[in-house]
């Protein structure tokens, strides 16, 4: 098992570089760099930048050198001394912008899959034993009404009725005397007011999903003749489905864990944008848009790094839960 | 204040450039302000009255300074409130600067016509317009109450402006003929600029944003991070884990349009609010306090702002400020939800909203202007759009009325580049020539050219059989009304024979092919309507980016002759005509000089325009007073600064 992890952890590192490069070569693969789009994100405020001012700006941030040297100079910089370098667009360092929008970044996504599992791992079982059964009908029409509307459409339409009807604002994750407090129960409060409506809209569409998995597997469980050999034995019907049926359906669900944490920042970017919330995935995806080269290959090796060490833990983990696997 | 921007009379009277060269006497009549107001009957407002009474800011006469600037407003406001706005998450830095950050040397009136006296009291210009002698006001402060003198000026400009670490070139504004201007102080409140050559257009360029170099840096507060006032500089930018002491010197001191100009609360400006919640990477919201040492008061003596605070929220997607705007949420707003598609929804729920919208003159020219590429690297292209003949019969083919009814909805007019009408320099022969929709005279003019043959789809073929084709590049996200518009050309000029591919690209591709010269032909909206001696891109090859019917001229004219190609006899005078112009402060000769120009542009016809620039329109909450009801939108005169937020107040 160690070596099995020891490993793998080493192995991390030629991914992580690979991908490092890749991305850099990706990010700069579009035409233009910053500066361009600089300038033509400004043009479109009717805004312009002074010419010279544009050629200093290629010249400070090494824009006009080739694409190897920017390379070896970011990459060195985060091997040798840990510095991801300055953000383009804010003269700020990366690693705080990053890690300043990963907190709540991390609230939201854990609450999330609370609520999805929460509610998603019960309905599945339902519907799966009491298949056929106008319970499952009603669950099934609902699981397949979520996974069809998309989460950003959802998100708008409740964001229209509630400022629309109820002249209720639905954007950001606090109010307007909480911003910038400090943290504090009233804070934590507020914070919980405002998690709702974007944690329901998020696990609206990975509840359905999970519910029709969940069914699906347990489906595949409940005619095995275990499950008929523990109930002639006289086990009860609950204690039954949950000691046996439920721990093996439950193996897909540890395996998705390899992409929950990628998740974390590149999830949900869309309803992020949405929503005004102020997460991760925003700030990505702006920084692939301004070609913010530094903010940008950050995030994407963050992201990579993540997928990593989630693969390891779901590998780790299914080796826990079922001993039919081995990792050898 | 004059309420019209561009129907009204247009009459220069006391603010005529001839009265500049009378020298002070004539200046000081230029401020056309009463200086009756003196600091000593001024108020101010409740919060900072009591702080000053505690003893814990100077009196409102020590802050205000000596002679402030008096604004003539419509009312006279009430203290107080919160007005809210809304900012994009990424690059939008600017939406703040044109809120508050306006504060140069001198300022626009309100029609975009003159210039005013700012930060400056008054100002003499000598003869051939080669210095300019600026008068500040005694007593004035930064926002932090340390004395603004002619030190700052100074320091911005010699220090700072053009040192070559921090700029590599200094500021365009402060260039004339590649030589950068001299900031000399006479005495604490005058400093003086002096240039190499005639530089009449200085003026009007310290009004525009790119121009406020002058007053950006406050000596006492950004000499630290200068070398040159701070040996231990490297220290500091070692503590900052910076590169550079120019990185370290713009995060804490910013730069007229970059984010952290608005990212450092230590900083002190001129503004009328100061920064309390800074604009940076993470940030969700910007909050900005009044500036206790405001130099401006209202006519009745009051010190301004009104308005207690600004907050900026920042949404990451611009499609939820139209729902903030429709629920009354953006007191101000035209940023970002101006387009032509959202008025409807905007108009229809003004009472919902409890606001009411605001007209926004637009200061460009051409709503579409057509750019066919004649320094084409293809010789045959070139040949083609070079040919006036052949651009004369497009022009002549495209169905304008069809254009503005359905893609503008009837908010415009034939046009084809030029002042805008109203306009003292409107100039008819370029504006109008050649806006007929004439298929019959566009077909024949194509045939005479040698055009006449056509392929079985009815398109017309060149001399060495290739159809007459060609891509015009657009940027479908930043300006979706002109791909509509193209499509429509596209109809109209496969009637005359002629195939256009409508390119809609992406617009970091856009600018690459256009500074690669690589394009067939592309749109943008013309400039230079309200503007036309800022940018005459369109006017001449002027401009390295935007005169895109012939790059490779404009870097000829702005390397004078070392790169780019050398263009036409006509352009040659053009260029040289600009240049006397830009050095000539009298506007009666230098609206001569403008008319030659214009007339060699009609004869040259270089831009194919289908309409006026149609005009935008912004929101405003009906509590929300002393808005005017109309003005320019442009970034020359950065709406809605000009309009003087500071003496905006909300009515009870």
């Amino acid at each position: 098992m160690l070596r099995f992890i020891v490993k793998r952890l080493l192995w991390m590192v030629p991914s992580l570089i690979v991908v490092s490069f890749l991305a850099f070569v990706l990010i700069q693969l579009p035409p233009g760099d910053f500066v361009t789009t600089y300038i033509a994100t400004l043009a479109a405020s009717n805004e312009v930048v002074d010419q010279n001012t544009a050629a200093d700006l290629r010249a400070r941030f090494g824009l006009d050198r080739p694409m190897i040297v920017q390379y070896f100079k970011w990459i060195s910089g985060i091997v040798l001394r840990g510095d991801f370098g300055l953000s383009f667009e804010w003269q700020q360092p990366v690693s705080d912008l990053i890690w300043e929008r990963m907190a709540l970044t991390l609230v939201l996504t854990f609450s999330t899959l609370l609520a999805t599992w929460g509610i998603a791992l019960p309905i599945g079982v339902f519907s799966a034993v009491k298949k056929y059964s106008i319970g499952d009908y009603v669950v099934t029409f609902f699981s397949f009404l979520g996974l069809a509307i998309p989460s950003f459409l959802l998100a708008l339409v409740l964001m229209y009725v509630a400022a629309v009807e109820f002249g209720q604002e639905v954007g950001g994750l606090f109010s307007e005397q909480y911003l910038t407090a400090p943290w504090s129960i009233g804070k934590v409060i507020d914070l919980l007011q405002h998690l709702w409506i974007p944690v329901i809209i998020l696990a609206v569409s990975g509840t359905a999903s999970l519910i029709r998995v969940m069914r699906a597997n347990m489906l595949d469980e409940l005619n095995r003749p275990y499950v008929t050999t523990a109930r002639a034995k006289g086990l009860s019907e609950f204690h039954l489905l949950v000691k046996y049926p439920v721990r093996l359906a439950l193996n897909p669900f540890i395996s998705t864990i390899s992409w929950l944490l990628p998740n974390l920042v590149s999830g949900s970017i869309i309803v992020a944008i949405v929503l005004s919330l102020p997460t991760a995935g925003p700030l990505l995806l702006q920084s692939l848009m301004s070609q913010d080269m530094y903010l940008a290959g950050a995030f994407v090796l963050l992201i990579c790094a993540l997928t990593l060490i989630g693969s390891l833990i779901s590998d780790i983990l299914l080796a826990l839960v079922d001993p039919r696997i081995r990792l050898e | 204040m004059s309420r019209d921007t561009e129907h009204g009379p247009r009459e220069r009277r006391g603010l005529d450039r001839r009265d500049m060269l009378k020298g002070l006497a004539g200046a000081t009549a230029l401020s056309a302000i009463p200086q009756a107001a003196s600091a000593q009957t001024a108020k101010e407002a409740p919060a900072l009255a009591k702080l000053a009474a505690e003893g814990k800011l100077p009196a409102l006469a020590e802050r205000v300074s000596a002679n402030p600037l008096v604004i003539t407003v419509e009312k006279v406001g009430r203290y107080g409130g919160s007005l809210r706005r809304g900012l994009r998450g990424s690059s939008d830095h600017n939406g703040i600067l044109r809120m508050v950050g306006n504060q140069g040397l001198v300022r626009w009136n309100l029609a975009f016509t003159e210039v005013l006296p700012n930060v400056a009291d008054k100002w003499e210009v000598n003869p051939n317009s080669t210095e300019f002698t600026f008068y500040l006001r005694k007593g004035m402060k930064w926002s932090d109450g340390k004395p603004f003198t002619a030190d700052d000026i100074v320091f911005s400009i010699e220090d700072c402006a053009k040192n070559t670490e921090l700029y590599k070139s200094p500021p365009s504004p402060i260039v004339i003929n590649g030589q950068a201007g001299t900031a000399t102080k006479i005495d604490e409140t005058t400093v003086k600029f002096t240039f190499a050559s005639p530089y009449a257009l200085f003026l009007e360029q310290m009004a525009t944003p790119l121009g406020q170099h002058p007053t950006l840096f406050a000596k006492h507060y950004c000499s630290q991070f200068h070398p040159k006032y701070n040996p231990g500089v490297a220290d500091l930018v070692k503590a900052a884990n910076l590169s550079d002491w120019g990185t370290l010197f713009r995060n804490k001191c910013g730069d007229i349009e970059i984010p952290s100009r608005w990212g450092n609360a230590d900083k002190p400006t001129l503004d009328p609010w100061v920064i309390k919640e800074p604009y940076t990477g993470g940030a969700t919201r910007v909050v900005m306090e009044r500036n206790p040492y405001f130099w401006q008061v209202d006519s009745a003596g009051n010190q301004l702002p009104y308005i207690d605070r600004l907050t900026f929220s920042i949404s990451q997607d611009v499609e939820s400020l139209m729902l903030d705007a429709i629920s009354g949420r953006l007191d101000i707003q035209e940023r970002h939800l101006d387009t032509l598609q959202n008025k409807p929804t905007l108009s229809q729920n003004m009472q919902k909203g409890g606001y009411r919208l605001i007209e926004l003159v637009n200061s460009s020219s051409q709503q579409v202007q057509i750019y066919l590429n004649m320094t084409h690297k293809d010789a045959k292209m070139r040949e083609m759009f070079a040919n006036k003949e052949f651009r004369k019969a497009l022009s002549l083919g495209m169905n304008r009325k069809e254009i503005i009814d359905l893609v503008y909805l009837g908010q415009s007019e034939p046009h084809q580049t030029g002042p805008r009408p109203g306009h003292p320099w409107y100039h008819e022969g370029l504006s109008k020539q050649f806006t007929d929709f004439d298929p019959g005279q566009a077909n024949a003019i194509l045939d005479k050219l040698g055009y006449a043959k056509k392929d079985a789809g009815g398109i017309r073929l060149r001399p060495d059989g290739q159809k007459v084709f060609f891509a015009i590049d657009v940027i479908p996200t930043l300006y979706p009304d002109e791909v509509d518009a193209l499509e429509l050309v596209k109809r109209h000029w496969a009637e005359i024979g002629v195939d256009i591919k409508v390119n809609t690209i992406e617009r970091a591709l856009y600018y690459t092919r256009g500074d690669n010269n690589d394009h067939d032909a592309a749109v943008w909206p013309g400039p230079g309507g309200l503007d036309p001696m800022l940018d005459p891109r369109d006017y001449l090859a002027q401009h390295t980016q935007g005169s895109r019917y012939a790059i490779p001229w404009a870097q000829w004219y702005v390397s004078s002759g070392k790169d780019g190609q050398e263009p036409p006899e006509s352009q040659k005078q053009r260029m040289k005509l600009y240049d006397q112009a830009r050095a000539t402060a009298d506007m009666q000769k230098r609206g001569e000089i403008m008319k030659q120009v214009f007339d060699l542009t009609a004869d040259a016809f270089e831009t194919i325009g289908i309409c006026l620039a149609v005009n935008a329109f912004g929101i405003c909450r009906n509590n929300l007073q002393n808005v005017p009801p109309k003005y320019p939108n442009a970034w020359s005169w950065p709406n809605p600064g000009p309009a003087l937020p500071q003496q905006f107040f909300f009515a009870t």
